[in-house]
């Protein structure tokens, strides 16, 4: 019905019952009915399977069911379709894919099962036990990413959904590892997509929601999924949502409903009392907000790897602000570039790869009682600023007339250490008081000049800045100086003007959530499955605990695992109406 | 949920016999739901606020009568400056854009779309508001 058709009065109640419908928006979770309640539910529309969620794993779990021959809906929360996928670069990791076969580029089972294993549970692992030390469901979850990814991506390919190419170039992260038998070639990326690899999901997206309008997926936006509906033996039956309008949309699904709703990143209460140390937001989409977690409480899940997520860095005050252009910092671009904490030490390799240099924020000293690297500070020079700026990958350093509200600038590294003290003064609510040491400026000073010295040399004597194959990767734009060593190190510049910006612990996403089995059907505390209900994406627990495998370690597995959600949701028999 | 619908239900009809201005309301309830769907579907991209800096994609502060790609300092795609000489921002051209942006600049980077027309109405409408 278009407003045309409705009477004044009615738009006018549609909009003050928005007003009251939003402050009851917190109400999520599941609605147990009986037969008879079941049999007289009113449903505004009816599909075989729903799918919740409209991202990077929903829109390809919506398409592949789809073509199984199903009729489709995608409810996303949002004004738009895109979710976490839209923003990011869309580098898909897909072992053994078809142009690594092409090629004749050996990537073999036991040894993929290797590198996951070693590093995702490396306290665990055991290369001389049969699962290599991981448990039953961890390594059920990292074989069916061996299986399904490049089936999964090959058929999207095929159906024009997301033609790619391949970026055989690329290293997974940890590409020296013995366990790493292929350590190049896993990398699929958007075939349209830009030459420096950083746009890839918009193109992913737009490539992934046109298939789906043409195939007759019900796409509907704006549509906030609250409750599932259960049947009195126990099955979902169908979904809840509130519209933008503030209107109830009862939608039931005959084979399943499948979640793909994203993680808690922009949830501070579940981030605060499940991920480790202090995360201030991060680049998954706004509407990333725990839903699925909060819904499947009712439910009798199990909750895993809740403490894990897919970190990145980020800007403090961009997090603080709230800023819609927010990114992870990929690239920590710089070459005379250090990062330092409140004492004015160096703590961390710079250029590590951005969910390993997280690890350092959340240290704790035991005796202070407190987190030295809570904020970190990284320092340039006008060398830096003039040769390595990028727009892409979230670098701090930015080209002149792009957003810099993150930018401190300063003619003298003491006039600079007066810009970020007031900066961290503004904030100091936000980082529990800390402020610079009295002595910042001295160990500045001695952390320059011993970072100079390893700089000549090529040589970082204390962190080995450079030395591995992904910090290349990532290291930016530089000008290839003819006494330059080390391509990620110079020298910092006695004399002025010098940069600054605030960096803090932040996610791509969360990964922890329901438990599924490898056909993305959520468990019940029994690990039984529970009738109707799947999971595909951020919104449950990923089996890749703390590991950051790869460039496309969250999509390549998230598509694998919407591939599987909807074969096995397809094969759910139908419930009768 | 049922409770709290005829709650608001009952609300909604106590302020309208209140009000005894019915129409000049519904005009502003209009518009201000236009405000929300517009901030809902665009603001994760765009800002609305004159001299507000681009986001993913370019303020849209007076963008009726603007022509297409022409917000100072934004680095627009290959496809929108491909498809932007001639054309000025109406009814009719926001409408097809918000629809499918492909057949009006193939090649976009622009994600969105929004198939509900009475949605469209509305978003077009607050964007109409903004000069």
């Amino acid at each position: 019905m278009t407003d045309e058709n409705r009477p004044p009065a009615a738009s006018r109640r549609n909009f003050i019952r928005a007003a009251g419908a939003s402050a009851a928006a917190v109400t999520f979770g599941a609605v147990s009915l009986s037969a008879k309640a079941a049999d007289q539910l009113k449903f505004d529309a009816e599909y075989d399977i729903v799918v919740c969620g409209g991202g990077g794993g929903g829109l390809p779990c919506a398409l592949f069911s789809r073509w199984l021959g199903n009729s489709v809906a995608i409810l996303e929360k949002a004004g738009s379709v895109g979710g976490t996928a839209a923003k990011a670069a869309f580098w898909y990791w897909v072992p053994n894919n078809e142009p690594m076969r092409r090629a004749g580029i050996s990537d073999p089972k036991a040894d993929y099962l290797r590198y996951v294993a070693r590093l995702s549970r490396p306290e665990q692992y055991d290369p001389s036990l049969p699962k290599l030390g991981l448990s039953d469901w961890e390594y059920e979850m990292c074989e069916a990413i061996y299986d399904s990814a490049s089936p999964a991506a090959e058929l999207l390919a095929n159906k024009g959904a997301l033609p790619y190419r391949h970026e055989g170039a690329v290293p997974d992260y940890w590409a020296e590892l013995p366990e790493d038998k292929a350590p190049r070639g896993r990398v699929l990326f958007p075939k349209d997509g830009l030459p420096s690899m950083s746009d890839g999901g918009r193109v992913a997206i737009r490539t992934m929601s046109a298939a789906a309008r043409r195939d007759g997926i019900d796409i509907r936006t704006g549509y906030r999924v609250q409750k599932v509906l259960v049947d009195a033996a126990g099955a979902v039956i169908g979904v809840e949502a509130l519209t933008e309008e503030g209107t109830v949309f009862r939608a039931r699904a005959k084979k399943a409903v499948v979640f793909a709703t994203g993680g808690f990143t922009h949830d501070p209460e579940l981030r605060k009392n499940f991920l480790h140390g202090a995360v201030y937001g991060g680049c998954a989409a706004p509407t990333n907000e725990g839903d699925f977690v909060r819904i499947s409480s009712a439910l009798n899940v199990q909750l895993r790897n809740m403490n894990y997520s897919w970190m990145a860095p980020i800007s403090l005050d961009k997090a603080l602000a709230k800023d819609g252009s927010l990114s992870g910092i990929f690239t920590p671009t710089g070459d005379s570039m250090v990062y330092v904490n409140k004492y004015g030490r160096r703590v961390v390799n710079e250029k590590l790869a951005y969910n390993e240099v997280c690890a350092t924020f959340s240290q704790w000293d035991g005796a202070k009682g407190e987190y030295p690297n809570l904020a970190l500070i990284s320092i340039w020079d006008q060398q830096a600023q003039d040769h390595c700026a990028s727009d892409d990958y979230g670098s701090l350093i930015v080209p002149p007339g792009s957003n810099d509200r993150h930018v401190l600038r300063s003619n003298t590294l003491p006039e600079l250490a007066g810009g970020i003290r007031e900066r961290l003064a503004k904030y100091r609510s936000a980082v529990g008081g800390a402020e610079l040491s009295d002595d910042f400026l001295h160990n500045l000073d001695a952390s320059i000049k011993r970072f100079n010295g390893f700089a000549k040399t090529g040589t970082d004597g204390d962190f080995h800045r450079g030395e591995r194959i992904v910090e290349k990767l990532f290291n930016g734009p530089i000008r290839k100086k003819a006494d330059q060593k080390n391509e990620t190190m110079y020298p910092i510049s006695a004399k002025g003007p010098y940069y600054a910006a605030l960096i803090v612990a932040g996610n791509l996403d969360t990964k922890g959530g329901p438990k599924t089995n490898s056909h993305g059907q959520v468990l019940d505390v029994r690990d039984a499955p529970i009738k109707g209900l799947y999971g595909v994406g951020n919104c449950v627990a990923s089996a890749s605990a703390r590991a950051y495998w790869a460039g496309g370690g969250t999509l390549g597995p998230i598509i694998a695992f919407a591939y599987r959600a909807a074969n096995a949701a397809h094969a759910e028999p139908t419930s009768h109406t | 949920m049922n409770r709290i619908r005829n709650a608001s239900t009952v609300l909604a009809a106590v302020l309208a016999l209140a009000s005894g201005a019915g129409h000049a309301q519904d005009a502003q309830d209009a518009v201000a739901l236009g405000k929300k769907l517009t901030t809902n579907n665009c603001a994760v991209c765009h800002t609305f606020g004159k001299g507000e800096p681009n986001g993913q994609g370019p303020n849209l502060f007076g963008i009726f009568g603007r022509p297409l790609a022409s917000e100072p300092g934004f680095k627009y795609s290959a496809g929108m400056k491909a498809a932007a000489p001639g054309k000025v921002w109406d009814d009719k051209l926001l409408d097809a854009w918000l629809t499918d942006t492909e057949t009006v600049a193939p090649g976009n980077a622009m994600t969105y779309f929004e198939g509900d027309e009475a949605r469209r109405r509305k978003i077009i409408a607050y964007l109409r508001t903004l000069h």
